[in-house]
């Protein structure tokens, strides 16, 4: 029951989950907090982890708040994901501490898609989990977020790259170049080598990795940017009466690509490496972009992604 | 109290090679945390096994997360709960 737009546009978009994607929603956290849950079942709770609060230390003192409980449902099986739009930190301490990481993972990754015209979007892990990583993680980061390409998007063979400052092998951070060794010589990945910043968006890759510290940082200035450029789009068309007449003409046709741009679209980022769904939605996220991560929740459950990154880091737990 | 502290530095060793994939013979009682490459999740998630593991010994078992900055070694951490159970 966190974000910035919360509860109101929280418990809009559970209830949109409901009515135009058919899935099964319940809401967690404070009653009173919540307020109208619009006919929705409210797990209650009494705590709330803040914005601010400690991830891990809030994690382990507020047992009753609404993060904890929702991770506990998943952990329980009563619920098939957990969405959140609250502390990011505390969202993956909770998630890790009740659900627990898949046997062989190190440390969980936050798979981001970045969009890409006419083809499924680029997954980017990690986009903030992990500021430091070790050549190790990042390989086993290549190996989810690839496993994750094929399930979600049904690209048979993801090609995966490492973000670098520049193509060459020797470019990249000390572990980067690395896991670029490591990559290179493993099977079952189709490792193509490094791309840069500007290849993002569009990308030419399925899968592109990087430390969290990196990751984040690039993805909160490609979003940054996407935004400058629209605010600059819009002062223009609206200068002048011809502008604005050709605005006019326009905008039917930007419309479509300014919601393939924009996060909402795709409601959040899946955390790989867990023993359960665990979708983190941006801190400002509206309805739309919480129906929307509710629905891929629900369509990575039904997917059984979790099964899938189980018997990639461990092909003997095949069932 | 009927855990030794072989026994307390063992299940330290098995419960942080479990979450940093590591064997618990790379866990040596020298080693800081930090030498480990644990993080702060990392020894939280120490924390939450030994005292779950532990409460079935000392019922309420448990860890202050006030103590835990000072706990930066395996040495010390062992020595910790060792004292934590001798008083309960």
């Amino acid at each position: 029951m966190g974000g910035d737009l919360a509860p109101s546009e929280i418990v809009t978009g559970a209830r949109r989950a409901v009515d135009e994607c058919g899935l099964n929603v319940v809401l967690v956290g404070p009653p009173d907090l919540i307020g109208d849950p619009q006919g929705l079942e409210v797990v209650p709770c009494t705590e709330v982890i803040a914005m601010d609060d400690d991830p891990g230390a809030s994690v382990r003192k507020k047992k009753d708040s609404s993060l904890v409980r929702a991770a506990e449902l998943v952990r329980d099986g009563k619920a098939s994901a957990m969405v959140s739009a609250g502390n990011t930190g505390a969202t993956m301490a909770s998630a890790l501490f009740r659900m627990g990481r898949l046997p062989g993972v190190v440390r969980p990754c936050i798979a981001t898609p970045l969009p890409n015209p006419d083809r499924a979007p680029t997954v980017m892990a990690d986009a903030g989990a992990n500021t430091e990583c070790t050549p190790e993680m990042l390989v086993q980061f290549a190996q989810m977020a690839s496993a994750f390409s094929r399930t979600r998007y049904g690209i048979e063979r993801p090609s995966v790259a490492l973000l670098a400052n520049g193509e060459e092998p020797t470019k990249g951070s000390p572990a980067g170049k690395e896991a670029f060794k490591l990559l290179a010589a493993l099977d079952g990945i189709n490792f193509v080598g490094n791309v840069e910043g500007r290849d993002l968006i569009p990308s030419p890759v399925d899968v592109v990795i990087t430390d969290g510290f990196t990751g984040n940082v690039a993805l909160k200035t490609l979003e940054g940017s996407l935004k400058f450029i629209l605010k600059m789009l819009l002062e223009v068309i609206g200068t002048n009466e011809e502008t604005r007449a050709a605005g006019d003409v326009l905008f039917p046709h930007l419309l479509p690509l300014a919601g393939q741009l924009s996060p909402d679209t795709y409601g959040g980022a899946m955390l790989l490496g867990l023993d359960g769904i665990c979708i983190i939605s941006h801190g400002s996220s509206n309805a739309t972009a919480i129906m929307n991560a509710l629905k891929q929740g629900a369509e990575l459950a039904d997917a059984g992604v979790v099964d899938t990154l189980r018997t990639t880091i461990r092909p003997d737990q095949a069932s | 109290m009927s855990v030794s502290r072989s026994d307390i530095l063992s299940l330290v060793q098995t419960q942080l090679g479990e979450i940093l994939e590591k064997s618990p013979s790379d866990i040596v009682e020298d080693a800081t945390f930090a030498d480990l490459g644990a993080d702060s999740l990392a020894l939280i998630e120490l924390v939450e096994a030994l005292e779950e593991s532990l409460a079935k010994e000392s019922a309420g078992f448990h860890i202050d997360d006030e103590d835990l900055e000072d706990l930066t070694s395996v040495r010390l951490a062992v020595d910790y709960v060792a004292a934590k159970l001798q008083a309960a």
